[in-house]
């Protein structure tokens, strides 16, 4: 490649052992966990917001285009370099800033990792309440970024939730803070506006987070099913009851296969369907409220009930049902996740139609999703490297997405839209509302510099 | 080997690989470099594109793929456990084709093909470790036949800070009256390191030779306190005898009670190494040697068995890139501190080499022993 001149300008700010530059290094920072590629033109790994300000206002005169981006664990090519330009990896901003008990916050730099945060406040008896799939390897920066959401946000809600405040650097390098300490601030609240943004308005340097009591007791629960149906009406019937769980997760037998291959989690490889059903808070009530749990199972003919009898047993079942999207390639090389939402009474008919989606493109589909959210997660397997499979795909996928956005659901419950679901914006908004959102994207970036091609079609 | 074999033998592997990088924290290049060209995923993404003509090999890969230290933690973490250990070999027989192998990579081939061991010195010296033994003859426990065959493997031979391996398993075995003998100068390097140096295709004279040695022998059992050379000799030597690395064969001659130890007052903590835990699954045997030494307290490192951390000492990156492999130590040296145990118990002689190395460079006070030492102090009943 040729040298382009400013990449020596960026030397001189980051040093030249934290810019990568290398034919390697460019198609390194090219992929994420989903389908989708690029290749960038260099990657810099900034050490401090200053660097990342000068980074960015030198890409801002240059005309460069800037993606923020962390482990790279996202699901829908939103840390792609679609259109070039530099990649900033910020796993060197990796530091718990403060741990404030009393005001119940977190001050944390982008590039640490979530389960890092996690286990340091278990350690004082709080947690951070979401909890992706990948943490141990995902970033909070790019939890962020994405809006992530998790097994426990059925009860906790997802990213935004927790996020009081940001130090953000604009288009042009300029650093400002949104939000702060305190639940509320005044003004607009950009805070909220940079959950799920992508890296398409900024990038986040600093963030200031909610932390939570930890609960005082957890019980954890396998209900194993002989039907998808009935463990999808149970899901309804739970919430209908009134009773919010802490998990309410669902998986099919393709999935519990490929899983138990990889872990012994334990799950039946006959059944239909489980759901892993987790209870958190206070000891008192917790017996009366897994009974009523078990009652509504039992009255959707649930097979079999098992209860973890200790950490161990739990965090077995919880492994298998983090490494599902993984444990899947076990059946077919590759796959590509869907992430509608619908509402959670429609989940049976929905599903339903999902397995026939699969039927009529020809292609086997896993399932295992966030069920209480009403969140669903169809893998579809496949081969990439077979001509003509990866357009099959996309089109039963954007047809599943169809199936959710007319079900008066929505195209992605927490893993962003990225590049991959661009098109199926137009499902659940008209040209209208997307005109209101490229005026936002302008604001704050008139330039189109920051993650282009992302978000909004 | 070149792009067409390489295909063959990776391509179906790395497309397994669905970037999901649940592999990144296992993986300690990438928990001290923080970049994806040391992580298990980027190795296989790079093997995938250079398979798929969208890269060809440069000097930027060749320190990616020799960076592995071989550990095989990437695959213990990963869901469709993808073997990205074996997919970096056939990376390396690659580059190694082409003539992008690092230099001490070459040498370390070179060396053991004219030597054949790895240290460059005259093979004949492989039993000089015996004079360490003040009271033995120049060529004991050489016998034209034994019903065990010792064999010590390059490192234990010729590294003066390894030699107490040899001495101590030698000296517990007379104790415990077993009928061994070691193949002293005619004793050959297993070839391990040579698949790391990317030149497999020379391991299979080195193997000929030692099977032909233990045969002469007529060995009923082959014993190692190499846990490379034991895997080595497990994974592809095809080998009609028994083999058995020292922790399962001191943990039979306990059972047999052929072993009477004495109390050591010591909380050890243990490190399992690669070759021997997640490579070849000896995990217990270890541990049960060190319950069965009265007094001694075993307090287990936050990362044990399947998810120990590599010392460093892996895929010939001690050689390769030094400066890496120091960094890598330095992190689990500051994991055994963290138990506050008192020594950390091993069984190899690398990881040992590599941890107190470190640890004298850094000035980090830590007491690193290898399990034979250990037991060879029990038999004696020194306090350690």
């Amino acid at each position: 490649m040729d040298r382009k001149p400013w990449i020596e300008q960026i030397e001189e700010i980051v040093g030249p052992d934290h810019i990568l530059t290398s034919d390697m290094d460019r198609i390194l920072y090219g992929y994420d966990a989903s389908l989708a590629k690029g290749k960038a033109d260099a990657v810099v790994l900034p050490g401090d917001t200053d660097e990342v300000s000068r980074v960015m206002a030198l890409a801002h005169r240059e005309r460069i285009p800037v993606i923020a981006r962390g482990s790279g664990t996202n699901l829908s090519g939103g840390t792609v370099p679609a259109r070039g330009g530099v990649v900033i990896h910020l796993s060197r901003m990796n530091r718990i800033l403060e741990i404030d008990l009393p005001n119940r916050t977190a001050t944390v730099e982008p590039g640490v990792i979530t389960l890092d945060l996690q286990n340091r406040l278990l350690r004082d008896g709080f947690v951070y309440a979401p909890d992706p799939a990948s943490q141990k390897v995902s970033t909070l920066g790019g939890n962020l970024g994405e809006n992530s959401g998790g097994p426990h946000c059925l009860k906790y809600g997802v990213t935004t939730n927790h996020v009081l405040g940001a130090e953000v650097v604009l288009s042009d390098g300029t650093v400002m803070w949104t939000g702060g300490k305190t639940h509320d601030s005044a003004g607009y609240d950009l805070t909220g506006l940079l959950v799920g943004s992508e890296g398409t308005l900024g990038v986040v340097t600093c963030m200031i987070l909610r932390i939570l009591r930890a609960p005082e007791a957890v019980k954890t629960m396998l209900a194993v099913y002989d039907s998808i149906e009935d463990a999808g009406n149970t899901v309804s019937a739970v919430i209908a009851e009134g009773i919010v769980p802490a998990t309410l997760e669902m998986m099919d037998r393709v999935v519990m296969q490929a899983v138990e291959a990889s872990v012994q989690a334990g799950y039946p490889l006959d059944a239909a369907a489980v759901l892993i059903i987790e209870l958190d808070g206070m000891v008192d009530g917790m017996e009366r409220q897994a009974q009523k749990i078990q009652a509504i199972c039992r009255r959707h003919h649930v097979r079999e009930i098992r209860t973890a009898r200790d950490d161990a047993e739990r965090a077995k079942l919880w492994a298998g049902r983090k490494g599902a999207f993984g444990a899947i390639t076990r059946l077919k090389p590759s796959y590509m996740v869907g992430d509608g939402t619908v509402p959670r009474t429609r989940l049976p008919g929905v599903l339903k139609r999902v397995l026939e989606t699969g039927e009529k493109y020809g292609l086997l589909i896993g399932n295992v999703f966030h069920a209480g959210d009403g969140n669903l997660h169809p893998l579809i397997l496949f081969d990439e490297r077979v001509e003509g499979e990866l357009e099959r795909v996309k089109a039963a996928s954007s047809e599943i997405l169809k199936i959710c956005a007319e079900a008066g659901g929505t195209i992605s419950g927490e893993h962003g839209i990225g590049l991959e679901k661009l098109e199926e914006m137009h499902f659940v908004f008209s040209e209208g509302d997307l005109a209101v959102m490229r005026q936002v994207k302008k604001a704050f970036d008139p330039k189109g510099l920051l993650n282009p091609g992302k978000v909004v079609p | 080997m070149n792009i067409v074999q390489l295909r063959k033998l990776s391509y179906d592997e790395v497309c397994r690989c669905n970037r999901c990088g649940f592999c990144l924290p296992s993986c300690p290049v990438y928990a001290v470099e923080q970049r994806e060209s040391a992580s298990p995923r980027g190795r296989n993404a790079i093997t995938r594109a250079v398979i798929e003509g969208r890269v060809g090999w440069s000097r930027d890969i060749e320190r990616s793929i020799f960076s592995c230290l071989g550990c095989g933690a990437c695959t213990a973490a990963c869901f469709p456990s993808v073997g990205t250990r074996d997919v970096v070999m056939g990376d390396r027989a690659c580059l190694a084709g082409e003539g992008l192998q690092p230099e001490t990579a070459d040498r370390l081939a070179r060396s053991i093909g004219k030597s054949h061991n790895i240290s460059e010195e005259d093979n004949e010296e492989r039993g000089d470790w015996r004079e360490i033994l003040r009271d033995v003859p120049d060529d004991a426990f050489e016998k034209d036949a034994a019903e065990v065959v010792y064999f010590v493997g390059c490192v234990a031979s010729f590294f003066p800070m390894a030699q107490k391996i040899p001495v101590s398993m030698s000296r517990i075995m007379e104790r415990a009256g077993v009928d061994f003998t070691i193949l002293a100068g005619e004793e050959r390097c297993c070839g391990y390191p040579l698949i790391g140096a990317g030149v497999p295709e020379h391991v299979e004279a080195h193997r000929a030779h030692n099977l032909r040695k233990v045969q002469e022998v007529g060995a009923k059992a082959v014993v190692f306190t190499c846990p490379s050379c034991y895997h080595s000799w497990k994974a592809s030597y095809d080998a009609e005898v028994e083999l058995l690395s020292a922790p399962e064969f001191l943990e039979r001659l306990i059972q047999e009670k052929r072993l009477p130890l004495k109390e050591l007052r010591a909380t050890v903590t243990y490190h399992d190494p690669c070759d021997l835990g997640r490579q070849s699954g000896v995990f217990e045997p270890p541990r049960n040697v060190l319950q069965a030494i009265p007094g001694l307290r075993l307090k287990e490192l936050p990362n044990n068995r399947q998810m120990s951390v590599c010392c460093g000492g892996g895929g010939n990156v001690e050689m390769v890139n030094p400066e890496l492999s120091g960094r890598v130590a330095q992190m689990k040296i500051e994991e055994i501190r963290s138990t506050g145990a008192d020594m950390v118990v091993s069984s190899c002689q690398q990881c040992l080499r590599t941890m107190l190395t470190r640890a004298r460079r850094e000035k980090v006070p830590l007491v690193a022993k290898d399990l034979t030492e250990l037991v060879m102090e029990a038999l004696e009943g020194e306090t350690s």
